[in-house]
C-alpha cells in the first residue's frame, strides 16, 4: 500500500502529512493522529481507512460541522479516485496520492542572481538613492527663492522617505499576512521601481500636455498610473515575488491598489472636470515648457483671428 | 402798425425786466423737502405670494404725472422674475399702488414706472448746475422714512463716461433711484450709487429726460422681450465702447521688452501690481493692472458688467535654470475672469489654443468664452497669450471682457497683439 498525503491549506500555505498507517484519525484533540488546532474542527472529525486493494474510506466522525467531502456530506466515502476535497471546519484539505505531480518550480525573482535587479540588497540600496535624488530634483526645480540645504532635506524625508516607508511598511505586513514571508528587499526594490517610474511618467505627461495642447496626456496619466499601473505592478509582485497563484495575485492587487487608487482619483482634478457638468473657471492650456517643442502651427495675427471667428460657444450645463 | 409798434415795445420791456430782474431766490434743504416729500416715493419689489419686499428704492414723479422715475437696479429682479415679483409704490401719506415698466436705460441704470392713475405733480427737471453748486439728494434710507442729504456738484466723472456725476453728500442704500434738487428745487438728477462715505454718485437727468421720450406708452409685452431689451441695450452700449476704443490713438506702455497698449481710454486706470517679493526670491516679476470703471448693473445675480481688464506680466531671473524657470512661470500663467457665478447665469467656457507670432515672438494664446444664460447675444471673454521660447524670460498678457458681443471682442484683441511690440 502506497502511503497517501494530506494536504492542509491554511492561509494560502500548504503542510502535508504523510499517512502511512491503516487508520489516521483527524481532530483538534491530542491523541489524535493529525492535530488540526482550528476552532471549527471537532475533537474527534473524521478519520481515514487506507485497504489493501489501494482504496481508502474517509468517515466523519462529528456532528457539528461534518466533514464534506467533495462537497457532499456523506457519513463515509469509500473511494479509488484521488484527489479528495476535504473541509473540515473551516480547514480546506485534499487527500492525494504520494505520486501526485507537483506544480513546476517556480524560480527565484532575479533567479537567485546578485546581478539581477530583484537578487542583492545593492540594487535596492541604488533605487532608494535614486529616489531621494529624484525627491531631492523636485524640490529643487520647484524651489524659486534661495532655499537652505535643510528646507531640501525636510522636503525629500517627507515626501520620497515617508511615501516609500509607509508602502514599505504596509505591503511587508501585508505580506507577512498572506504568505508568512518577510521580503523587505524584493518590497523596496519594487516600491522604489514605482516610485521613481511614476516621478519620470508624470514628467513625461506635463511635456506631452504641452507637445499636444492638450489634456489628455495628463488624464491619461492619472487614470492610467491608477487604475491600471498600480494594480498590475501589484499582482506582478505578488506574482513573480510572492508566488501567488494568478487569480489570487489579480483579486489581492485590485484589493491592495484600491485604497491608493480610488482616492487619488476621486480627488483629481481631472475626473473633477470629468464629472462636473459646470464650472465657472476657465479651463484652458496653461502648460508651458523650456523645450518648448509643441505640435501646432505658429499663425499670424490675422490667421488666430479668423480662425477665432469660428469659436463655439459655450456649453449650457443641465 | 401803432399796435405791432406798441407791442414790439411793451415785449421788449418785459424782456429788459426778465433779464434785470435778481434770480429766484435759493431754497434751503427744508424748504426743497416741503415742496417734494409727496413727489418722493418709496419703490418697492414685492414677492406675489408673500406681499413682502425683496428690496426697496426712491422713486419720483416726473413726465404726465402718471410715470415714476426710479434707478434700474432698484426694479431689476422683477426683470429675471417676473411671474415671481411686481413694482409697487408707496408715498408719505399712505398713497400705494401697482406699477408696469415703462422704459429702460439699463446702462445709465435707469428705469420709469408707470401708474394706472395720476400719483401728483411732477417734478420739474433742470439741467446740472456748476461744480461746486449746493445739490440736495431725496429718497428712503435703510427704509427708515423719507430724508434729505445735502452735498455739492462735484463734476462729471471722466473715468467712466458722460453718465456719471458725483456728489459729496452722503447716499444710503433705499436712497437709490430718488432724486437730486438744485436749490430752486428741481431734478438735475436720479441717486444712483455709493462708494464709501460722502462718496455717492448721480446720474444727470437729461438721461431721464431722454428715457422718457423714448419709452412706450405700455409695459412690455413679455418676460423675454424684457430681457432682450436689456442684452439689446448693454450690448449697444458695449459695441459702441469697443468701436470707441479702437478708434482710439493707443499710448505706448513700455513693460521691460515689450511696448505694450497704454491707458487706451480716457475709462481706463492702469496701476502697478507687482507682488512684493521678499530678498530670497530668485526671480522678478513686474505686473500693470489696466481696468475701465463704468460698469453696468445687469441684475441681482450677474451684478456687474462691462469689465475691460488687461494685464501684463514679466517674469525674469538670472538664477534659476531653465526647467525651474518654466516650472514657476507655468505655475503663475492661470489668470480667471474673478467671478463666483453659477450654472443658471452662465454658460461654461469654451476655450482654444493658438500659438500666435506676435511682433517676430510666439505667444501661446488662448481665447474663452462663455454665454449669459438669460441674455441672448452676452459673452464673457477670457483672451491670455504667453511668450514662449526664451530661457529664463516670461511674459503674458490677460484681456478679459464681461457682458459682450464677443465677435465684437476680436478686433480689439487683434489690435492689442498688433500694439504688442517686442524690442530685442
Amino acid at each position: 500500500m502506497a502511503p497517501l498525503i494530506l494536504e492542509i491549506s491554511t492561509r494560502g500555505l500548504h503542510r502535508y502529512e504523510t499517512i502511512e498507517q491503516e487508520v489516521t484519525s483527524i481532530g483538534r484533540a491530542f491523541d489524535n493522529d493529525i492535530i488540526l488546532s482550528d476552532p471549527t474542527v471537532a475533537p474527534h472529525h473524521l478519520k481515514i481507512i487506507r485497504y489493501g486493494d489501494n482504496s481508502v474510506e474517509i468517515v466523519n466522525l462529528t456532528e457539528v460541522n461534518p466533514t464534506r467531502i467533495d462537497g457532499q456530506l456523506p457519513e463515509s466515502l469509500v473511494t479509488e479516485r484521488l484527489p479528495v476535497a476535504l473541509e473540515i471546519g473551516r480547514v480546506h484539505a485534499q487527500l492525494l496520492a504520494q505520486d501526485f505531480e507537483v506544480a513546476p518550480t517556480r524560480a527565484l525573482a532575479g533567479g537567485g542572481r546578485r546581478g539581477h535587479l530583484f537578487g542583492h540588497v545593492t540594487w535596492a540600496v541604488i533605487l532608494v538613492m535614486l529616489c531621494l535624488l529624484a525627491g531631492g530634483l523636485e524640490f529643487y526645480l520647484n524651489a524659486y527663492n534661495a532655499f537652505k540645504w535643510s528646507d531640501l532635506l525636510k522636503y525629500v524625508l517627507r515626501e520620497t522617505v515617508l511615501t516609500i516607508g509607509a508602502f514599505v511598511l504596509a505591503l511587508s505586513i501585508l505580506e507577512r499576512l498572506l504568505v508568512n514571508r518577510w521580503e523587505i528587499r524584493q518590497l523596496v526594490t519594487s516600491i522604489s521601481l514605482i516610485y521613481l517610474l511614476y516621478y519620470l511618467s508624470a514628467n513625461f505627461a506635463g511635456m506631452m500636455q504641452y507637445l499636444f495642447s492638450a489634456d489628455w496626456p495628463t488624464i491619461l496619466f492619472r487614470f492610467g498610473w491608477n487604475l491600471a499601473l498600480i494594480p498590475v505592478a501589484i499582482a506582478l509582485y505578488l506574482i513573480h515575488i510572492s508566488h501567488l497563484k494568478k487569480n489570487r495575485a489579480i483579486m489581492l492587487a485590485v484589493l491592495i491598489a484600491s485604497p491608493i487608487a480610488l482616492p487619488s482619483i476621486l480627488q483629481s482634478p481631472e475626473l473633477k472636470a470629468m464629472l462636473e457638468d459646470f464650472s465657472s473657471a476657465a479651463r484652458y492650456q496653461n502648460s508651458l515648457s523650456s523645450m518648448d517643442i509643441h505640435l501646432k502651427d505658429r499663425v499670424s495675427i490675422e490667421t488666430f483671428v479668423e480662425q477665432a471667428q469660428n469659436l463655439g460657444r459655450g456649453a449650457y450645463a443641465d | 402798425m401803432q399796435a405791432r409798434l406798441l407791442f414790439r415795445i411793451l415785449f421788449a420791456g418785459l424782456l429788459l425786466a426778465a433779464l434785470t430782474s435778481p434770480p429766484a431766490a435759493a431754497l434751503d434743504s427744508k424748504k426743497i423737502y416741503q415742496l417734494n416729500q409727496d413727489r418722493v416715493f418709496q419703490i418697492r419689489v414685492l414677492n406675489r405670494e408673500t406681499g413682502k419686499k425683496s428690496s426697496i428704492g426712491s422713486g419720483f414723479i416726473v413726465g404726465n404725472g402718471k410715470q415714476i422715475a426710479t434707478n434700474y437696479h432698484v426694479i431689476s429682479q422683477v426683470i429675471l422674475e417676473p411671474e415671481v415679483f411686481y413694482i409697487s409704490y408707496i408715498g408719505r401719506d399712505g398713497q400705494a399702488g401697482e406699477l408696469k415698466l415703462l422704459g429702460l436705460d439699463v446702462v445709465r441704470d435707469l428705469a420709469l414706472l408707470g401708474a394706472e392713475q395720476q400719483v401728483g405733480e411732477p417734478i420739474r427737471m433742470s439741467p446740472l448746475p456748476p461744480r461746486g453748486a449746493p445739490i440736495f439728494a431725496m429718497g428712503n434710507p435703510l427704509d427708515l422714512g423719507l430724508s434729505i442729504a445735502v452735498g455739492t456738484n462735484g463734476g462729471i466723472l471722466n473715468q467712466t463716461d458722460d453718465s456719471r456725476i458725483l456728489f459729496s453728500g452722503s447716499l444710503n442704500p433705499g436712497m437709490s433711484g430718488g432724486p437730486t434738487f438744485n436749490d430752486q428745487g428741481e431734478a438735475i438728477g436720479i441717486n444712483v450709487a455709493t462708494a464709501r462715505n460722502d462718496i455717492s454718485f448721480i446720474v444727470p437727468s437729461r438721461f431721464l429726460t431722454d428715457l422718457i421720450e423714448l419709452s412706450a406708452s405700455d409695459e412690455f409685452a413679455s418676460a423675454d422681450d424684457l430681457k432682450l431689451e436689456v442684452a439689446r441695450q448693454v450690448l449697444g452700449y458695449e459695441n459702441s465702447y469697443i468701436d470707441q476704443l479702437l478708434a482710439n490713438d493707443w499710448p505706448e506702455l513700455d513693460l521691460r521688452q515689450f511696448s505694450l497698449p497704454g491707458v487706451i481710454s480716457p475709462t481706463v486706470r492702469c496701476w502697478d501690481n507687482s507682488a512684493r517679493l521678499g530678498a530670497i526670491a530668485r526671480y522678478k516679476r513686474f505686473q500693470i493692472r489696466c481696468a475701465n470703471k463704468n460698469h453696468v448693473y445687469l441684475d441681482e445675480d450677474n451684478k456687474f458688467v462691462g469689465d475691460l481688464i488687461y494685464e501684463y506680466f514679466w517674469l525674469e531671473s538670472d538664477q534659476l535654470n531653465a526647467i525651474q524657470f518654466y516650472n514657476l512661470y507655468e505655475n503663475l500663467n492661470k489668470d480667471q475672469i474673478d467671478s463666483k457665478t453659477g450654472r443658471d447665469i452662465v454658460s461654461n467656457f469654451n476655450c482654444k489654443t493658438w500659438f500666435v507670432d506676435v511682433s517676430g515672438q510666439e505667444m501661446k494664446s488662448n481665447l474663452c468664452r462663455r454665454e449669459y444664460v438669460e441674455y441672448e447675444g452676452m459673452s464673457d471673454v477670457l483672451f491670455t497669450a504667453a511668450l514662449t521660447g526664451h530661457k529664463n524670460k516670461g511674459f503674458f498678457i490677460t484681456l478679459i471682457m464681461t457682458g459682450v458681443d464677443y465677435a465684437a471682442t476680436l478686433p480689439l484683441i487683434q489690435k492689442f497683439l498688433e500694439h504688442t511690440e517686442w524690442r530685442p
